[in-house]
């Protein structure tokens, strides 16, 4: 690090040559910020975006060529043993399903000795673990992750479909088997930046499987997994580790019945009102590669039903 | 040279190093690139390199627009002083400095995200974000120097 005579700035340690530049690049930033945070720059920003997006594309596609080169040791370990355990889990949910189709006949037939028609099914159009990707990608905007976070608080993924494909902001987007990954955040003309369920801004309206009870389900971004909580949980439920959390559907802006992830413990207080719990998220987001956009599903309503007319 | 060789860092930073873990955190390209080239070629270089790159990276983030910016100018402002001239051998002062400016890096990113309305949590981040990546970082730093004294050699010859 000795001192090098060039036209640019000063070497280290000498004076700057130009004492003003700090101050300028500061309030440059500053101002870069306010007028973000306004908005004004939305479409100076999109503009940009336009120029780079295909160069990430470019390089998020020479990555997952190379990327795959270099497993490592550890990671075809782990694989192993999680091979074995899913085939476990297979044997075990083959069972289960079998039983659940005998309910199924079952509840089909008395919805319909009781005449009973459910008004928000529960799996009206979700099917992404059964229909391939094409015929995905015809019903739904199907994205690539091209880019992940560079900030280390936040947890956003770029996806390869933007406003031209129809997404805007807010949709849910879900991964294979109906695993939700999260929401639109930003449009872009050809990408989309997804907020993941594990940041910190990320909350979503949580329900139990099999204790049918709601929470909030907020994401907790950590090193080296990410978790997320489910809160506002009433203490006098009885919350299991191991049962699934899914989308309950309420508020309105995700539908119902999406897999958001497992219970791995309970946080329980005696002298608090409610109880927590910490879930795995359903979806590894660091493997993460194709996601549908959800662009639209049936909302729960929460508008009260017009008074008949009264008769004169 | 500048815009295309800080694009191609922002690119391979948001790509190929945002998939890298070591020991539980990331490497941070952009920031040791800038930092180590505030040590090699000065401040004004520095603050330049600082404000185009952090503009980049916030360009390919969720996050609010010029919060790296922020951050990576306050680090390099940090470590582009004259107070490392006189601590030991290069390799030192390197490590020394980078200490500095990553953790100056890390606060001022965590004050913009929590001013613009994110939530933070100062232990947890603190704790297990920005303390493992801060070890780690200094650790690369070193790594980082040499091409970028080829760089400035070559950059100044010509």
């Amino acid at each position: 690090m000795r001192p090098s005579p060039r036209s640019g700035g000063g070497p280290y340690g000498a004076p700057p040559r130009r004492p003003w530049l700090p101050l300028v690049l500061f309030i440059l930033g500053l101002l870069l910020l306010v007028f973000h945070e306004s908005g004004y720059l939305a479409p100076l920003e999109y503009v940009t975006h336009y120029a780079l997006d295909p160069l990430q594309r470019i390089l998020a596609g020479a990555t997952d060529l190379t990327g795959d080169l270099f497993p490592t040791v550890r990671e075809a370990r782990e694989l192993r043993a999680e091979v074995e355990e899913l085939r476990v889990e297979v044997d075990a949910l083959k069972v289960e399903n079998v039983r659940l189709r005998e309910y199924e006949a079952e509840s089909e037939q008395l919805r319909a000795l009781l005449n009973f028609v459910s008004e928000y099914p529960v799996s009206t159009y979700l099917g992404a673990d059964v229909v391939d990707r094409e015929e995905a990608c015809d019903t739904f905007p199907c994205g690539t992750v091209v880019g992940l976070e560079p900030n280390y608080y936040l947890r956003y993924v770029t996806i390869n479909v933007g406003a031209r494909q129809g997404v805007e902001v807010g949709m849910p987007v879900v991964s294979g088997g109906a695993a939700l990954v999260g929401r639109v955040a930003q449009v872009g003309p050809r990408t989309a930046k997804v907020r993941l369920l594990t940041d910190a801004d990320s909350s979503v309206a949580g329900l139990l499987q099999t204790a049918r009870v709601t929470g909030l389900v907020n994401g907790q971004p950590g090193e080296p997994d990410d978790t997320l909580r489910m809160e506002w949980i009433p203490q006098d439920e009885r919350v299991v580790v191991g049962d699934i959390v899914l989308t309950s559907g309420l508020g309105g802006l995700m539908p119902k019945g999406l897999v958001i992830g497992q219970v791995m413990d309970v946080v329980q207080m005696d002298y608090e009102l409610y109880q927590a719990a910490t879930v795995r998220p359903a979806v590894d987001y660091t493997r993460l590669e194709l996601v549908l956009v959800i662009t639209t599903f049936e909302r729960i309503s929460f508008e009260e039903e017009e008074p008949p007319p009264e008769e004169p | 040279m500048t815009l295309p060789l800080l694009t191609g860092v922002a690119l391979i930073q948001t790509t190929l190093l945002s998939r890298v873990k070591l020991w539980g955190a990331r490497p941070d390209l952009m920031l040791l690139v800038v930092l180590v080239w505030a040590v090699v070629r000065g401040l004004d270089e520095g603050l330049v390199w600082g404000f185009i790159g952090g503009l980049l990276i916030d360009l390919f983030s969720g996050g609010p627009l010029a919060a790296t910016v922020l951050a990576l100018l306050t680090a390099t402002l940090l470590v582009g002083q004259p107070w490392g001239l006189g601590i030991g051998s290069r390799v030192v002062r390197l490590l020394l400095l980078s200490f500095i400016g990553i953790v100056a890096y890390h606060l001022v990113l965590l004050i913009v995200l929590g001013w613009t309305g994110h939530m933070v949590h100062w232990g947890f981040a603190w704790l297990r974000v920005a303390g493992p990546s801060t070890l780690l970082n200094v650790a690369l730093a070193p790594f980082v120097l040499q091409p970028l004294i080829l760089l400035e050699r070559t950059t100044r010859q010509a």
